[in-house]
């Protein structure tokens, strides 16, 4: 609808934007530029500041914890019972940083991520940790299926920002009604036998947690050392920035916009798996978890990738924290909510039209 | 007078409709002239509808209908209203990903709330006690008075949608949608508008929730879901988001083919009805979003056709 | 000073940088305190960003900026909302081409003359009274801009951009901030562009002036601004500034002498 405005102030980044620009000016414009944590080491103090305070920070909460029994279980349950959701919103973060493209139907990939590892799993009779990575690469191809059958083709059609939105709520939808009638309405388990609990800290946790949790940082530091190490990397970096640039200089858009969707949908596929482990699968499973998804996302990204890691990771505590204390999950969502839009309020995007792919 | 020939799901089934239809135009003030996107829709008709049934059933008024009805209905729409007030100055300057999040976050607090808060609305187990305003003799004939008045309600929003096409401050709204800064570099109070454009269009959704309430009589948290959201937008973009009877056409098209057409007139399985056709219906709206996006964005009946409007207005 | 009391704009220790580069840097400037200013200047010099900052759509990072309005009143800018400077008549066009792309060119007109109590929500009859007040204006100046129908929606860029500059006409300034409004425009509709601006500023308004076309700066201003790398080299008369060695050197070069 209003495509020849949005092309004005987009495509023509170089010239005059005048009243638009007051917007461009927002605290986060930076946005797609410093992707990933700007911390390329240019600074000699920032690395070993940072070190030591987290190191610091990490021995004061096992002190903590170790006298303090609520303290304890708020750091081990909510670090590990909350892993997929750091993954969740790892790749959901990812997609949005770098194509500019928030995508309600990765709320699918998430649920699709949980039937297709009960799948495998029921079919194969294979264990869970078999079937976990093979679940991840199913939604991987499968976030890549909706890339290349809707995602480029409304890209190409210079579908609006707002539109975009309201094209990926509708597929969320038809994902997920469609999900219901193949693998029917039933709530899915797993059929394994019970987890065996290792003991953290005082407190009893679920293997799979702890491989959930594991992973998470495992693929968290993998995607940075990705991004900011390798070629495919720079050429991300590239591509997010400044796409007409990065084309000219032989960048090659489509298999970079691919590979960026896989690893999005490998993180929201695993982050399915461990969330259907801990409880069930149903066709509801990723919606239930995306609004949370989507502040840990917006808000975090106010930094950069990794803020949405450690934004991700406090979440997961305080959510566990509020729910030992109020002895009732609704409630500490609620407070969660609250919060995380008085944050968006003050530091959110501000109306921009930034790149999208 | 005797209604036998009458199916009640046929009234049930049009309220629905004509409800819908209600909620599609305020989005296409929202949406389509303004360009706020709203996902929380259910969110303001949900507190509406549960702030009219929790004081038309707790508060012990002192006065009988149709006042306890009116009463509890004002102050649904005024809940709402605010609701809207406080979600527009939250978004009023995010993009569209900041208006997404903050109205699907609004409407997530409305369902959590909802739940929670069971002694005063009955949480999952819903809450009953709900009723007409007045009493026909049979509920069959309150219904579809009920209808009646939920239409002319209707009707009137269609009547203030259409005139607000041809006044200065719809103008503003198209302003705003197509280009806020340079709005804002003439003068206008761009955020000021988006505040009592919500307020407005919310509280009537509110009102619409209330109206709801009276005629299913019964608080239920199912209803809190997407579905409503899903309805109104899907019919919305169908028909045309920036077209006075986009949302008409568009939710005759969607809402009333499945909740119509499909439950009547076309002989299915019984079985199907509870399950399947519910499971298709919000796959189809959802399918529906995405193809008319991709191919035909502007919707059945095309662009706002604003030069002849202006011609029609002004020439001579 | 003039003898007419006029709006004019001050501007004190400005400073704006992008990404550690200083682009606008100007100690003290007075900016419309003549009926026409010329604010002339290499590409990049610095005059949409000074321009922005008076607008304060873009902020600055240090300094003040002020309006002394006609009827004596002084208001900081820097911290005036952008929708507010309409109000104080501080208004400007934009170098780039901006446009409602879903309003028609009656409609744009009719935008800037609606004041907030003809867009209250529910007001019966404010369309009415608001084109019965203002048709008169808005009827001559289509003709006089030869708008062939204003009920259609502004296609061409020349267009657009003249149908911002009529936005900003009608919103009655007292400052205009005009950034290249003739750029792209045909020559006859330029004539008239500027014999608009030569009335509006007999009548009071300060105008500014971003200009390319030196011919129309030596011809229109009372006094130019000259700016370069984000400073201001000197204010002087036409006639001076076009003698200067380092204007020449800087902007005029051989070419324009
Ligand atoms: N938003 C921006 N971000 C980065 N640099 C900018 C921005 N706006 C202007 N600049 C730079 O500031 C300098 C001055 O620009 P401008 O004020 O447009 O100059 P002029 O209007 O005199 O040609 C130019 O070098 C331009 O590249
Ligand atoms: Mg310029």
């Amino acid at each position: 609808m209003d495509r020849p405005a949005r092309l004005a102030s987009t495509d023509e980044p170089a010239v005059d934007r005048d009243v638009a620009a007051q917007h461009v000016e927002g605290p986060t414009t930076s946005g797609h530029h410093n992707v990933v944590a700007e911390s390329s080491g240019r600074s000699p103090r920032r690395p070993g500041r940072t070190t030591s305070i987290l190191v610091a920070a990490a021995v004061g909460l096992v002190v903590l914890a170790s006298l303090s029994d609520f303290v304890a279980k708020s750091l081990v349950i909510g670090a590990t019972e909350n892993a997929a959701l750091v993954l969740a919103a790892l790749g959901f973060a990812l997609l949005y940083r770098l194509t500019g493209l928030l995508n309600v139907a990765y709320a699918e990939t998430i649920t699709l991520g949980g039937y297709f590892a009960v799948w495998l799993s029921s079919s194969l009779g294979w264990g869970f940790y078999a079937v976990v990575l093979p679940a991840g690469i199913l939604a991987g191809l499968l976030s890549v299926g909706t890339y290349l059958a809707i995602f480029r083709v409304a890209k190409r059609r210079r579908v609006g920002d707002l539109e975009m939105i309201a094209m990926s709520f509708g597929l969320s939808i038809f994902l997920r009604h469609g999900l219901q009638f193949i693998f029917g309405y039933q709530v899915q388990f797993f059929d394994i036998a019970p987890p065996d609990t290792i003991s953290v800290l005082g407190v009893g946790v679920p293997s799979f947690r702890l491989l959930a949790l594991a992973s998470v940082a495992l693929l968290s530091i993998l995607i940075y050392q990705f991004i900011q190490r390798t070629r495919y990397g720079l050429q991300i970096r590239a591509l997010a920035s400044n796409e007409g640039l990065a084309q000219a200089s032989g960048v090659r858009p489509l298999t970079v916009t691919l590979l960026i969707w896989f690893v999005a949908g490998l993180a929201g596929g695993l982050a399915g798996a461990f969330y259907g482990v801990g409880s069930s699968v149903s066709p509801l499973l990723g919606s239930r978890q995306l609004l949370l998804v989507l502040l840990v996302v917006l808000v975090g990204g106010i930094w950069d990738l990794l803020g949405v890691v450690w934004v991700g990771v406090a979440t997961g505590i305080a959510l566990t924290a509020m729910t030992l204390q109020f002895g009732d999950g609704l409630y500490s969502s609620l407070v969660l909510i609250f919060a995380f839009l008085a944050v968006l309020k003050v530091r959110g995007r501000r109306l921009t039209a930034g790149t999208k792919v | 007078m005797s209604l036998d020939w009458l199916d009640a799901f046929l009234v049930s089934g049009t309220f629905g409709v004509v409800e819908i239809v209600g909620l599609g135009l305020l989005l296409h003030l929202q949406v389509g002239l303004t360009r706020i996107a709203n996902f929380g829709v259910v969110g303001f008709w949900g507190l509406g509808l549960y702030t009219f049934g929790v004081l038309y059933v707790q508060v012990d008024w002192p006065f009988g209908e149709p006042w306890q009805f009116l009463f509890s209905a004002l102050a649904a729409s005024l809940a709402a209203a605010l609701a809207g007030l406080v979600v527009a100055w939250l978004i009023a300057d995010l993009d569209s990903d900041g208006a997404l999040v903050g109205t699907l976050g609004f409407s997530a607090i409305v369902l959590i709330l909802a739940t929670t808060q069971d002694q005063l609305t009955g949480g999952a187990l819903g809450l009953g006690g709900l009723g007409f305003p007045y009493d026909l003799g049979t509920t069959k004939a309150n219904e579809l008075l009920w209808l009646a008045l939920m239409t002319a309600l209707v009707g009137l929003i269609l009547g203030y949608v259409w005139w607000v096409h041809r006044t200065p401050y719809g103008r503003l709204l198209i302003a705003i949608g197509s280009n806020e800064p340079l709005a804002r570099s003439m003068g206008k109070h761009t955020t000021g508008a988006k505040l009592t454009l919500f307020a407005i269009t919310c509280g009537l959704m509110g009102l619409l929730g209330a109206m709801h309430g009276v005629m299913v009589r019964f608080l239920d948290i199912g209803s809190l879901d997407v579905g409503i959201t899903l309805a109104a937008l899907a019919g919305l973009i169908l028909g045309g988001t920036a077209r006075v009877w986009g949302a008409v056409i568009g939710v005759l098209l969607t809402v009333g083919l499945f909740d119509i057409v499909i439950q009547f007139y076309v002989p299915l399985p019984q079985e199907w009805f509870t399950q399947a056709i519910p499971v298709l219906r919000e796959a189809v709206f959802g399918a529906l979003l995405v193809v008319v996006l991709l191919f035909r964005p502007q919707g059945l009946l095309g662009q706002m056709r604003r030069s002849k409007l202006i011609r029609a207005m002004h020439d001579g | 000073m003039g003898d007419q009391r006029r709006s004019s704009i001050r501007v004190e220790q400005v400073q704006k940088s992008y990404a550690g580069r200083m682009v606008v840097d100007v100690d003290e400037l007075v900016l419309g305190d003549v009926p026409i200013e010329g604010l002339l200047g290499p590409n990049g010099a610095g005059k949409t960003t000074l321009m922005r900052m008076v607008m304060n759509s873009v902020s600055p990072d240090a300094g003040r900026i002020t309006l002394n309005s006609s009827d004596g009143s002084t208001t900081t800018l820097s911290s005036l909302p952008t929708h507010k400077m309409a109000h104080h008549g501080v208004v400007k066009s934009t170098q780039v081409i901006t446009d409602f792309d879903q309003l028609t060119i009656l409609d744009s007109m009719l935008l800037a003359v609606a004041t907030t109590g003809h867009e209250f929500p529910v007001r019966p009859g404010a369309e009415r009274s608001l084109m019965s007040a203002n048709e008169d204006e808005i009827r001559s100046y289509l003709e006089r801009f030869g708008f062939a129908d204003a009920t259609a929606i502004a296609m061409s860029a020349g267009e657009k951009k003249l149908l911002d500059i009529l936005r900003c006409l009608l919103l009655k300034p007292s400052i205009l901030l005009l950034d290249e409004p003739t750029a792209g425009l045909p020559d006859e509709v330029t004539a008239k562009v500027l014999e608009v601006i030569r009335e509006l500023a007999a009548d009071g308004t300060s105008v500014v002036i971003v200009e390319h076309d030196l011919d129309v700066i030596w011809e229109l201003c009372d006094e130019v601004t000259f700016m370069a790398e984000g400073r201001v080299l000197m204010k002087d008369d036409p006639a001076s500034i076009r003698a200067n060695a380092t204007v020449i050197e800087k902007y005029l070069g051989a070419g324009h002498g």
